[in-house]
């Protein structure tokens, strides 16, 4: 009986066309993603193939997870209801088949369907890939099994585990909408989990919460190299087996309740009916005595607009007594709070829960809001014919735009409602943690304004959808494919913002210059879309559905009639809106300013390159010396630069031409002037690229003079990207704005898959080590070696305008106020230009010698939280670097606060710059790392490492700047900070390097070879340095770093390189050391260091541990290619007790030799061991950090 | 003021003609449209009630133009369509004074007198506060008529109100319809000849878009008087006398069929003559154009 209930269902199933549309979409989507460039689903980029096995499985999981969970909500969750819905369920009921042959004949049959669509992915994702269009180079040869590997590992389990879930909403609840709130439950449950992934301390909760197995996924392979996303599948195993069995578990009890709780019986119903139907039966007498009033009818716009809000206000009501709203609502705050837990966590640190912080929090709300809008606006257009009531309705009268306006009003109550909701939960987020600075205008402007007119412009849209299409669902598809049209539209080319509906541009909020110059976009931006929504909404009206009668032509016929003067007026005014909007909006960002879009400006970087790199290595004068006037006008953000460069001819050739590269800021107008006559030989217009040709050419040895004008001029406003260097309040911009000579290989491209699309062969990220040109330049320019510097400034009154060097004299003239600034020794070619409102903390330094250093925070009013910690990393850098390095050179060191449109910090002559995200935010606890603290010190490392010891423009030289700042930097920490906030810094380095290799696009480096690789130069930097200083100690380190200092520092002759360094480590590191050298700064050397059996037994008056270990030493290449090598090296081996509040303590930690894979060691501790292992800091590489070490039990006597 | 059909037409995109050239009269008072399920009394009763769009013709109620002026007809319209459904979770007091508001009556303490008016005059005054998902079939189709008459209509439209409702359901409702002002035209549609009979002044039958008959009920039996036959038949014999009669209607006497035959003469042995009531008018217009034949 089971098998012809099976058949039963899949025979209906099998005539159905939703079966076959849902077959397409799971084909092709996967096929499109694999064949096609213009959409990506996944990972696939740089070296990592296109069908790698990684990538399939990840893009296996997004499907089944993103599409999957809809449709699988739509075949599993309907059988049960199908039957009745269609009242057939009695007749089951009635046939001698049991509950057990119906609910199993239904579920298979059904299961069986879904596992028919779903295997579309793999025929749509095989297939694409085997596409003969396919770039071949993005692809392995093709290998049927990882595809079916992943299929049934992780594909089939996910369908398994949505259907049984949705098989018994739909069963027990006979209710759609409960499926599809199942459905918004499973997917609240990944998002929670995928937040708390990143959470180092709960990641293997989070693996195996997340029901689609999407985040445990990326969990188990974040450390994967590109070699092995590119070899392996993922195997079914540790957590992600776990994971699996968990959830199959669950979807199996799920069908289990089913069975037990279904309701095999068709009587109850009707009985319920009966009983109804009995309460009123005997007539009243006064019914027929009652005389209905006389009432007035009134008529006009002044009651359609009653009835209009009357309509809102009943529909509002009716939305929110909606299950499904209330899931979707309950479920949107529950992930933001959940995402409170780590919102804006940098290093374990919270940020403070400032406004803006929450309100971009409550952007994760979007997601539902997209959701609550495409269901809404299609329930709502569709309320009166779904519950049978529209020819009531249509025959009432009002006019048709009291229906779609009341209905558009009830959206906007919800949305006003929704928005004060999360409103007010966000601000129970900021009273939870203390916070009390609410800026309720702030939330209002942002929620009122930016948000609703988001929510508001697409339900408009999802209004015109439904009442053109005319039907529920196709309106849904229409909007969901509307969504996916827009990526492919920005993929061809179409992305300025004029064609991105809805797309207004406000930018991030910043305490120091608000919402700024993002004001009139936003505002001009709304307005063009609110006219093109009224466009929209008068469309909705001609069409929207009124009487019995609702084919398409026929609406055609009565839109006619429809098309009354009040409505065409609105209509034109729309379009003039539109129009006029439109048109402003043009003028601005394409005609007083220059708009292209990202593949016309990828063209014109590879052009530049194309045209102008055969100047590439042409010798050009020096600068060495350098005068500027600047006028900063914030109100304008606008500046003008008059400045004077003395050029020097350094080389032995004579140089006749000079070529000038001036900023390709679109903003910036530049005219020069030569102390000799000069003309211009050539003219790159497009590049701003300019050839002079000497009259008098420049002799080895001669020098010349050079007056250039620069001004920056903002012109109305941009389509995108705007300018976030020259603000309102919080300028900061550095000299790379002034006139620069010869090729700038900074604009070439960069991205090798960029640059195949533009026919330009790879390219290497830096020069090699040994490039002769490159060892004569420095890290920033090869425009001067060092320069004098003397820079007078000006600005409004009530900023602060600041550049590097000493001031020498500050006044006001004509309503303007200057600061002119000198610096008494020569600077690297590199100075920051900084103006803003500015509150001042002050301090000083004192040298050894007594003297004294002033030291300034310039910082936003009311961001002074973390200002001790700052003055304590500069005080107590200074005073390390001094002792263990050598003097500082400046006798100030200031910070500068800048807006957080730009996170970093940067180190300039005795002048810090530093973003309002990086350290003036943070709520940092008493075990927190002190961020802060450690960003200054890295920076005042930069003092030395950069402005003392300056790098070659070659391979490695971040090595030198980065990573020795990171060690200095470390140094300070360790010698403020307990080893526990090390050790937990380290942590996060670890981590950050091992997951940054993991997504390499080119090559991995070591570190010696470093390209601009952060994750290398930082990140490996920082633990490898540690482990070496922790090895040879931190006097040999330092004393390495004094004699470079000694050697090299202040020089512009010749510039160090990572070779120089490693010279100067290797002669303090002892012999038995010296691989140290070669596997931390020479190769990749990771390490598979394992804890395998520890036990203990008392001896004596203390207790012998016994411990097995394993240690498996590899070398990787640039891929990831893992070999091992014989390991034998001195290791770590530790065994810890517990301290009186049960926090770990080291009884024991020793270097031994370790020259094969398994040992064993008896170590005596005088105190009861509880854990030991090898490496236990984990101051080696190590992919697995936590298998390091391990409990230590009794040893059981036998 | 009379409702006047001219010359009405509408063929569907399927090809089902559902009008065919209508042209009807209906003044003042409860006038009955009766004919079988898909006759197109529907059609008619939503084009009358301007939900529907003909391919030909005119309706004027008074001067008002149906087809052109929707608006202001629509203000003096009260309409019940023949199914429909109610919101679950609201209320009948609630949702009655929603329409109220849509059907202009803006003014809220007319609208809560109106509202309680209705209310008690359909007698759902006790469950007024009950969702109306909880309704039973006879106390929705009351609470459609409570809606219907809101604003006192001048023209009520009732499409096939007694459809699915039980005998006491069926009366109760009748009663209420009965009870409609003397000034206000009143369209009942049905193919229950009975509810006719109770109620209508006015009435004409209709078949596949056409109208048969006009009239009122009593000249529609005078028509027909003595032409109506009827005969105790074997069960075996009814194919035989639809052959060889114009059988109009069978019935069943203690299990047993009686015919009603339609003929202007005696039509054989064992018929006997029988006063027509207006069922055998409508099965007579329906089946019977074959009289003629015999």
């Amino acid at each position: 009986m089971t098998w012809e209930i099976f058949k039963f269902e899949l025979k209906y199933r099998w005539k159905r066309p939703a079966t076959y549309i849902y077959f397409a979409i799971m084909f092709l989507l996967p096929f499109l993603a694999a064949a096609w460039d213009q959409l990506t689903i996944g990972g696939a980029a740089g070296q990592i193939k296109e069908n790698a096995p990684h990538n399939i499985s990840f893009m296996m999981l997004i499907v089944t997870a993103i599409p999957g969970l809809l449709l699988a909500a739509g075949i599993m969750g309907t059988p049960i209801i199908r039957d009745y819905e269609h009242k057939t369920s009695s007749l089951f009921f009635t046939t001698p088949i049991t509950k057990y042959q119906y609910l199993t004949g239904r579920f298979l049959g059904s299961f069986v369907t879904a596992l028919f669509v779903f295997s579309g992915i793999v025929f749509g994702m095989a297939l694409g890939h085997l596409s003969p269009w396919v770039d071949p180079d993005k692809l392995l040869p093709f290998s049927l099994w990882n595809y079916l590997h992943p299929f049934f590992a992780i594909a089939l389990p996910n369908l398994f585990i949505m259907s049984g879930i949705f098989f018994m909403g739909g069963a027990l609840s006979k209710k759609m909408l409960v499926v599809f709130t199942q459905g918004v439950g499973v997917l609240v449950l990944y998002i929670i989990s995928s937040q708390f992934i990143s959470d180092l301390d709960n990641q293997t909760t989070a693996a195996l919460m997340d029901p689609f197995a999407l985040g445990t996924h990326d969990f188990v392979t974040q450390y994967w190299t590109v070699a092995e996303k590119n070899s392996q599948v993922v195997p079914l195993e540790g957590l992600l087996l776990s994971n699996r069995l968990l959830w199959m578990a669950v979807s199996l009890l799920a069908l289990i309740a089913t069975y037990f709780f279904f309701d095999f019986s068709a009587s109850k119903k009707s009985k319920k009916q009966k009983a109804e139907a009995k309460t009123n039966d005997d007539p009243i007498r006064i019914a027929s005595s009652t005389i209905i009033p006389e009432v007035t009818q009134h008529d006009g716009l002044a009651t359609n607009i009653k009835q209009m809000f009357g309509m809102s206000w009943f529909y509002f009501k009716w939305i929110f007594k909606q299950v499904p709203f209330i899931a979707i609502l309950t479920a949107g705050i529950l992930i933001m709070l959940s995402n409170a837990q780590n919102w804006g966590k940098v290093y374990g640190i919270f940020r403070l829960p400032t406004t803006y912080s929450m309100l971009e929090l409550i952007q994760t709300f979007n997601l539902f809001f997209i959701i609550i809008i495409v269901m809404y606006t299609g329930e709502l257009i569709w309320k009166e014919r779904d519950v049978k009531m529209n020819l009531i309705y249509d025959a009432l009268p009002y006019p048709n735009f009291v229906t779609l306006a009341g209905k558009f009003f009830a959206m906007i109550y919800m949305f006003i409602a929704l928005l004060s909701i999360l409103m007010l939960t966000a601000i129970g987020v900021q009273v939870m943690s203390g916070y009390t600075d609410f800026q309720i205008g702030l939330y209002i402007k942002t929620l009122f304004s930016d948000t609703l007119s988001f929510l508001l412009l697409f339900t408009f849209l999802g209004f015109l959808f439904q009442s053109l299409t005319n039907h529920k669902f196709v309106g849904h598809a229409v909007f969901v494919l509307f969504f996916i049209s827009t990526l492919i539209f920005g993929q061809l080319g179409i992305e300025h913002r004029m064609f991105q509906f809805g797309s207004t541009g406000l930018g991030s909020f910043s305490d120091m210059n608000g919402y700024g110059h993002y004001l009139p976009t936003f505002s001009w931006f709304n307005v063009y879309w609110f006219g093109f929504a009224g466009v929209l909404f008068a469309i909705a009206l001609l069409f929207s559905t009124r009487g019995a009668e609702t084919g398409f032509m026929m609406r055609l016929r009565k839109s006619r009639l429809r098309l009354t003067k009040p409505l065409l007026t609105f209509t034109l005014f729309s379009i003039m809106v539109f129009a006029g909007s439109g048109c402003y909006i043009f003028y601005n960002t394409n005609i007083k300013n220059e708009y292209t879009n990202s593949k016309e400006t990828e063209k014109s970087q590879a052009d530049y390159e194309r045209t102008l790199k055969k100047y590439q290595d042409i010798v050009q004068p020096k600068i060495t010396d350098v005068y500027l006037e600047v006028d900063i006008y914030p109100r304008e953000r606008d500046f003008e630069a008059r400045g004077t460069y003395q050029l020097k001819n350094k080389s032995d050739e004579t140089i006749s031409q000079i070529h000038l590269q001036y900023s390709s800021d679109k903003n910036v107008t530049n005219t020069v002037e030569f102390g000799t006559d000069a003309t211009i030989k050539e003219a790159f217009d497009k590049f701003k690229y300019y050839i002079y040709e000497l009259k008098k050419p420049l002799a080895p040895g001669d020098s010349l003079q050079m007056d250039f004008v620069t001004k920056f001029d903002t012109k109305g406003f941009v389509e995108s990207g705007s300018n976030t260097e020259i603000l309102n309040n919080g300028t900061f911009f550095n000299n790379f704005y002034f006139p620069t000579f010869g090729y700038n290989d900074g604009i070439e491209l960069g991205d090798d898959d960029t640059r195949k699309e533009q026919d330009l062969p790879e390219k290497e990220r830096q020069r090699e080590r040994t490039d002769p040109i490159g060892l004569a330049q420095n890290l920033i320019t090869d425009d001067s070696d060092r320069l004098n510097l003397e820079v007078i400034l000006s600005t409004t009154p009530g900023q602060i305008a600041i550049a590097p060097g000493y001031l020498q004299k500050e006044w006001e003239e004509e309503g303007r106020k200057y600061f002119h600034y000198k610096m008494d020794e020569p600077i690297l070619g590199f100075y920051s230009i900084v103006s803003a409102e500015y509150e001042i903390a002050k301090d000083t330094w004192t040298r050894e010698n007594g003297e004294k250093v002033n030291l300034e925070i310039y910082y936003h009013k009311g961001h002074d939280l973390n200002l001790d910690r700052m003055m304590k990393g500069m005080k107590n850098s200074l005073s390390y670097f001094s002792k263990n390095f050598s003097p500082y050179q400046y006798r100030q060191l200031r910070i500068m606060e800048f807006p957080r449109y730009r996170s970093f910090a940067q180190s300039f002559p005795n002048t810090v710059p530093f973003s309002e995200d990086m350290g003036f935010i943070l709520d940092i606890g008493d075990d927190d790392i002190d961020f802060p603290f450690y960003v200054t010190a890295h920076e005042v490392g930069h003092q030395w490492w950069a402005h003392q010891v300056t790098e070659a423009n070659v391979k490695g030289n971040a090595m030198l700047s980065e990573t020795m700042a990171q060690y200095s930097a470390l140094m300070v920490m360790k010698e403020t900070y307990p080893t526990e906030m090390m050790q937990k810094f380290l942590k996060f380095e670890m981590n950050s390097y091992l997951r940054g290799r993991s997504r390499e696009q080119k090559k991995e480096q070591p570190l010696e070879l470093v390209e601009r690789q952060g994750y290398i130069h930082y990140r490996k930097g920082a633990v490898v340095m540690y482990a070496l200083q922790d090895y040879i100690s931190e006097d040999s380190v330092n004393v390495a770093l004094q004699r470079c200092i000694k050697d090299w520092a202040y020089r512009d002759d010749q510039y160090i390189t990572s070779a120089d360094l490693l010279g100067y480590f290797r002669d303090v590191t002892p012999d038995t050391l010296q691989y140290l050298i070669k596997d931390m700064f020479e190769t990749i050397t990771l390490f598979e260091n394992r804890a395998k059996e520890a036990t203990y037994s008392e001896s004596g008056d203390g207790y012998l541990v016994d411990l097995d270990i394993s240690s498996i030493k590899y070398r990787a290449d640039s891929l990831g290619n893992e070999t091992p090598i014989q390991v034998n090296d001195w290791i770590d081996i530790g065994v810890y007790g517990e301290d009186e509040d049960g926090k770990d303590k080291i009884l024991y930690l020793q270097k031994h030799k370790i020259n094969e894979e398994n040992m064993n060691f008896k170590i005596k501790v005088k105190e009861k061991p509880t854990k030991a292992g090898i490496d236990p800091i984990n101051k080696l590489i190590d992919r697995n950090p936590d298998d390091n070490r391990m409990k230590v039990s009794l040893k059981e006597d036998f | 003021m009379d409702l006047q059909i001219s010359n009405l037409s509408k063929t569907y995109p399927n090809g089902v003609q559902a009008s065919k050239n209508v042209n009807l009269t209906i003044p003042v008072g409860m006038f009955g449209l009766l004919g079988p399920n898909g006759a197109g009394k529907s059609t008619l009763m939503r084009t009358i009630a301007t939900l529907q769009e003909p391919d030909e013709g005119t309706i004027m109620l008074g001067d008002l133009n149906v087809l052109t002026q929707k608006h202001e007809v629509r203000k003096v319209l009260g309409y019940l369509p023949q199914e429909f459904g109610v919101y679950p979770k609201v209320s009948a007091a609630v949702l009655l004074d929603h329409l109220a508001v849509l059907k202009g009556i803006t003014n809220s303490s007319e609208r809560k007198e109106i509202v309680e008016a209705l209310l008690i005059k359909t007698n759902l005054w006790e469950d007024r506060k009950k969702n109306l998902g909880g309704y039973s079939g006879g106390m929705k189709q009351r609470f459609g008529i409570a809606q219907a008459l809101l604003a006192s209509p001048k023209l009520i439209i009732v499409d096939e109100p007694t459809a699915g409702l039980d005998p006491a359901e069926r009366n109760r409702f009748l009663n209420l319809l009965s009870e409609l002002g003397e000034n206000t035209i009143v369209i009942l549609s049905t193919h229950i000849v009975e509810d006719v009979k109770e109620l209508c002044t006015n009435m004409a039958v209709i078949n596949k878009g056409e109208v048969l008959l006009t009239g009122t009920p009593s000249e529609a039996l005078e028509n027909i008087k003595g032409k109506i036959w009827r005969k105790q038949i074997l069960k075996d014999q009814i194919e035989q006398f639809k052959n060889t009669h114009n059988v109009i209607s069978e019935r069943r006497s203690a299990g047993k069929p009686i015919i009603h035959v339609f003929s202007d003469l005696q039509p054989g042995e064992g018929f006997t003559a029988v006063e027509p009531d207006l069922e055998d008018v409508y099965f007579s217009e329906i089946f019977g154009k074959k009289a003629t034949v015999v």
